[in-house]
């Protein structure tokens, strides 16, 4: 029986990496269309490493504050040392992996309230700081940043498509690996009740920095690649709203899982961009948000969950 | 560096402390009734900043004599955030109760935004060129109103929680939740009391705000409700006198600290502004007391 919903599983995976490697062949190329598939890419990355996070029992409120220094490390060390983009974005990840141990020394023995204190001040200081830096940082204007792939090569965009989608299965597929793992367990094991876990011979407090490191580390990535998908960064990265995304996402598709992420990130990507196709600005922010607080309340295992209440419900009925 | 300079931000101090006061007591109560941070804090007082804009922009009454009103609107919002948000998923979690009061913070600011656009507001109090000389230097009245406000807010909230039996009933919640229930408290209807008391407490800070010359936006929430948050931990979850100790210092040490520096820089012939650093103290001294003591510095018991 288990092994039967285990290759369901794997087929529809199997099915959307095809369909995601066909995409741009059976719709029309549109600029607008892949623009919205490669943030999107990011994003997957940028919600499963904050989901790798949660999953260890830390919700962190302010996740921004990584993806902002991936971007404006990559940015900075490609813009004033040359070094090729693929370097420079994994030195982001790195700066933001560092930066997360530090947070991650004051948050191992926090309860879930001081740490999403302590994490969503970090990203609102992280902006005034870097702000304020303007020397090197640009201040409020920004600075610019490459490109991942020149824009002179024709058709970047959909080279840019295949590198984001390559990446991302990769990304996912180290996560997989890192959920299924002793370390995935010791994780589960300690949200679920870090008491227990320690008694079991479990080391909280490495395991718990281990997770805050790899999950700021891979957003640095993700942040470092939306950048230089952009050309430019500013302190805006920063923002609140940044920080908000991957909660949404993860929670609309289904925490914990390997899925969940990736199923939300989806659903509220093509929600947001086909509200903002018919000229929606607030409006669609204010959905998403209700969206958030009616996910909480009635489906808080996400989208994830849905075929089993449903099936629940109709043997009710 | 003379005397009337530090006299001076003693002054400011004491007024952003009284904001932080008003801000952090609500919070703390919330929390102690209903072991909830509420996220959304900072967006409370920007709301209470916005009723206390729009009210008085229509009726052009004096601005101190809308905050009553704006207060009462914003308690029933609070009071129903609680009674349709929280209360249905009390005890599933303390992750879902943050990424619910995450999702009121990006309903709030985008309703506003959407609503009354994003540009800033401000209101100009009829005493703002009114300033009372004190020695060597001068007390704007409007902070002199804000400091006898809060003081009278906080004498009235002390009066009721020790006072009243619903303030006693709301204490015994906090201290016990079962064994106040067992006792016939309502607990459910003091969570919507502290709900509410909270959320007036947060917009008569919005208000107070306003009146004193801030401006106002969708965003201007995030970076008091933070500053809160550090005054709670640092006096202590469910601590009153904590966190009117923790306000007060918090105010005066982020006006005093960019000056301190700057003279400090200045020895080195280094002359250089640090005000815009203000708002990182706050989160600093976060950081420093939680490393030290992770239960904050007059809790008793870690949450």
């Amino acid at each position: 029986m288990k092994q039967e919903r285990i290759s369901i599983k794997g087929w529809i995976g199997i099915c959307s990496l095809i369909l995601a490697l066909l995409i741009p062949f059976l719709v029309r190329i549109n600029t607008y269309i892949l623009t919205v598939l490669i943030i999107m890419f990011v994003f997957i990355i940028y919600a499963s490493a904050w989901n790798l996070l949660t999953v260890s029992g830390q919700g962190s409120l302010g996740h921004a504050a990584f993806f902002g220094i991936g971007g404006y490390v990559s940015a900075i060390v490609a813009n004033s040392l040359g070094l090729p983009l693929g370097a420079t974005i994994l030195l982001g990840g790195l700066f933001a992996a560092v930066i997360g141990l530090f947070i991650g020394f004051t948050c191992i023995r926090l309860r879930e309230w001081f740490l999403a204190m302590v994490t969503f001040g970090f990203a609102v200081i992280a902006h005034t700081i870097t702000a304020e830096l303007s020397w090197i940082t640009g201040g409020w204007d920004g600075i610019p940043a490459k490109k991942l792939i020149s824009v002179t090569i024709p058709n970047y965009l959909l080279y840019e498509y295949y590198v984001m989608l390559v990446l991302t299965v990769a990304v996912l597929s180290i996560f997989y690996l890192i959920l299924k793992s002793k370390m995935g367990l010791a994780l589960e094991a300690i949200r679920e009740n870090e008491l227990e876990a320690k008694v079991m011979g479990i080391n909280v407090a490495k395991y718990k920095l281990t997770a805050f490191a790899i999950s700021a580390y891979f957003t640095g990535v993700a942040g470092a690649l939306q950048i230089h998908h952009f050309g430019y960064i500013t302190p805006e990265i920063y923002g609140v709203d940044i920080s908000f995304w991957p909660i949404i996402y993860c929670i609309s598709g289904g925490l914990f899982t390997i899925e969940g992420p990736i199923l939300g990130t989806i659903f509220i990507t093509f929600l947001d961009a086909s509200l903002k196709s018919f000229g929606f600005t607030y409006e669609r922010l204010i959905l998403i948000g209700l969206i958030l607080i009616l996910e909480v309340i009635f489906l808080p295992r996400g989208l994830v969950s849905l075929p089993a209440k449903i099936k629940s419900w109709l043997k009710v009925s | 560096m003379d005397i009337s300079l530090f006299a001076q931000i003693l002054v400011w101090g004491l007024y952003a402390g009284c904001i932080y006061i008003l801000l952090a007591i609500g919070l703390n109560l919330i929390f102690g009734v209903m072991k909830v941070v509420n996220f959304a804090h900072g967006e409370l007082l920007m709301l209470g900043a916005y009723a206390a804009f729009w009210l008085y922009a229509y009726s052009r009454l004096n601005p101190y004599l809308v905050l009553p009103l704006a207060m009462l609107l914003i308690a029933l919002l609070g009071l129903s955030m609680e009674r349709l948000g929280f209360r249905p998923i009390m005890g599933t979690g303390k992750l879902n109760e943050i990424f619910l009061s995450l999702g009121f913070m990006y309903l709030f600011q985008n309703l506003v935004a959407y609503l009354w656009s994003t540009n800033s507001r401000s209101v100009r109090s009829p005493y703002s060129s009114i300033s009372i000389p004190l020695g060597a230097i001068k007390l704007p009245l409007d902070y002199l109103i804000i400091i006898i406000i809060t003081v009278v807010f906080l004498i009235a909230f002390q009066l009721f929680m020790k006072q009243t039996n619903l303030g006693r009933a709301m204490r015994a919640t906090s201290q016990n939740r079962e064994a106040a229930a067992l006792m016939g408290v309502n607990v459910e209807r003091m969570d919507m009391l502290s709900f509410a008391l909270g959320s007036a407490l947060a917009a008569s800070a919005g208000g107070l705000w306003l009146i004193s010359g801030q401006l106002v936006d969708p965003y201007v929430g995030a970076i008091p409700a933070i500053k809160a948050f550090a005054v709670i931990i640092i006096g202590g979850l469910g601590s009153i006198p904590g966190a009117i100790i923790a306000g007060l210092t918090l105010g005066i040490a982020e006006n005093l600290v960019p000056l301190l520096m700057r003279f400090f820089m200045e020895l080195f012939g280094i002359s250089m502004s640090f005000t815009a650093w203000k708002d990182t103290i706050a989160f600093f001294i976060l950081i420093i007391v939680l490393v030290l003591r992770p239960t904050g510095i007059f809790g008793e018991q870690g949450e």
